[in-house]
């Protein structure tokens, strides 16, 4: 049976969080390209993999960066035109978690630049989301649970 | 790494994550003609609009919208639908939820969300849109089936 639906949220809080994940995954794969560096790569990226884990399990109004765009951001805006259901961004943050956790288990086994591939990818789909309103909700969930990827939610 | 190496590295990330966004935003939401379209059986579907069972095509067309639950594009594509709709009477919306009809996905090869297609009177696929289509768009198809 259909569950009600749940509280709308701002449209714009999802896209700003998204600008700060695509700017730190950037980083990291900036730091993951030297042996150097790699271990700062590696820990930051299991900074940004609790992150999702939060935005995932929680929702992104219990996220730091929700709750920074409501406290600061959010008063500065004008009204939303309209508000938009919280489970397109949770299940993002879980692909998110995926990817990020992809990167540190490569990196874990000893592939080379495996924080930097995870990273490079979950930055595309942030950014495309922060940059061009991309959501991987409407892109990819149907696809993945037409081949079983996912289950009944 | 060469520092320069890893700024090269790091513009083209950046550089190729632009042209798809670039080339995503460019074909989401056009529609395709449909040539020989199925008829689509309503039976099957068993999609209800205000709590009720949908029987009947609209008189001279009928845009049959596949969401899911975690679809943020689908909301306003229906909300786009529902204002053209309440301009033209002989205009119908029907909104699928194919999240746990997994059945209607496969048959009419929905992988991406909001999908949407354009029927005639009789209920016959005349053009498809995946991806959320713009105002433009939409009257166009719909100028196409007399609308």
């Amino acid at each position: 049976m259909t569950k009600p639906t749940p509280a709308g949220i701002d449209p714009r809080g999802p896209r700003f969080g998204a600008s700060i994940t695509s700017v730190l995954l950037l980083i990291i794969v900036f730091l993951g390209l030297d042996a150097a560096t790699v271990d700062a790569a590696f820990y930051l990226l299991i900074a940004v993999a609790a992150l999702f884990a939060i935005g995932a399990i929680f929702g992104l109004s219990k996220h730091p960066y929700g709750i920074i765009f409501r406290k600061f951001v959010r008063p500065r805006l004008a009204a939303p035109t309209e508000l938009e259901d919280p489970r397109p961004p949770k299940f993002a943050q879980a692909v998110g978690l995926f990817v990020a956790s992809v990167g540190v288990v490569l990196h874990l086994a000893g592939v080379e630049f495996g924080v930097a591939y995870a990273a490079g990818a979950a930055f595309i789909a942030a950014f495309l989301n922060a940059a061009f309103a991309y959501c991987l909700g409407c892109q990819i969930y149907l696809g993945l649970k037409r081949i079983g990827l996912i289950g009944r939610s | 790494m060469p520092f320069e190496l890893k700024l090269a590295l790091i513009a083209a990330l950046v550089g190729f994550a632009m042209l798809a966004g670039v080339y995503w935003k460019a074909q989401t939401g056009r529609a395709k003609l449909v040539k020989s379209g199925e008829l689509v059986d309503l039976v099957k579907l068993q999609a209800t609009k205000n709590g009720q069972p949908v029987t009947k095509f609209g008189r001279k067309a009928t845009v049959l919208q596949f969401s899911t639950e975690v679809c943020s594009q689908c909301k306003q594509t229906a909300r786009l639908f529902s204002e053209v709709e309440k301009q033209h009477r002989d205009l119908l919306h029907i909104e699928v939820d194919v999240t746990n009809r997994l059945d209607l996905a496969a048959h009419f090869k929905v992988l991406q969300t909001p999908t949407t297609l354009v029927l005639d009177a009789s209920g016959r696929v005349k053009a498809r849109i995946g991806g959320a289509p713009k105002p433009a768009t939409v009257k166009a198809e719909l100028a196409k089936l007399e609308i």
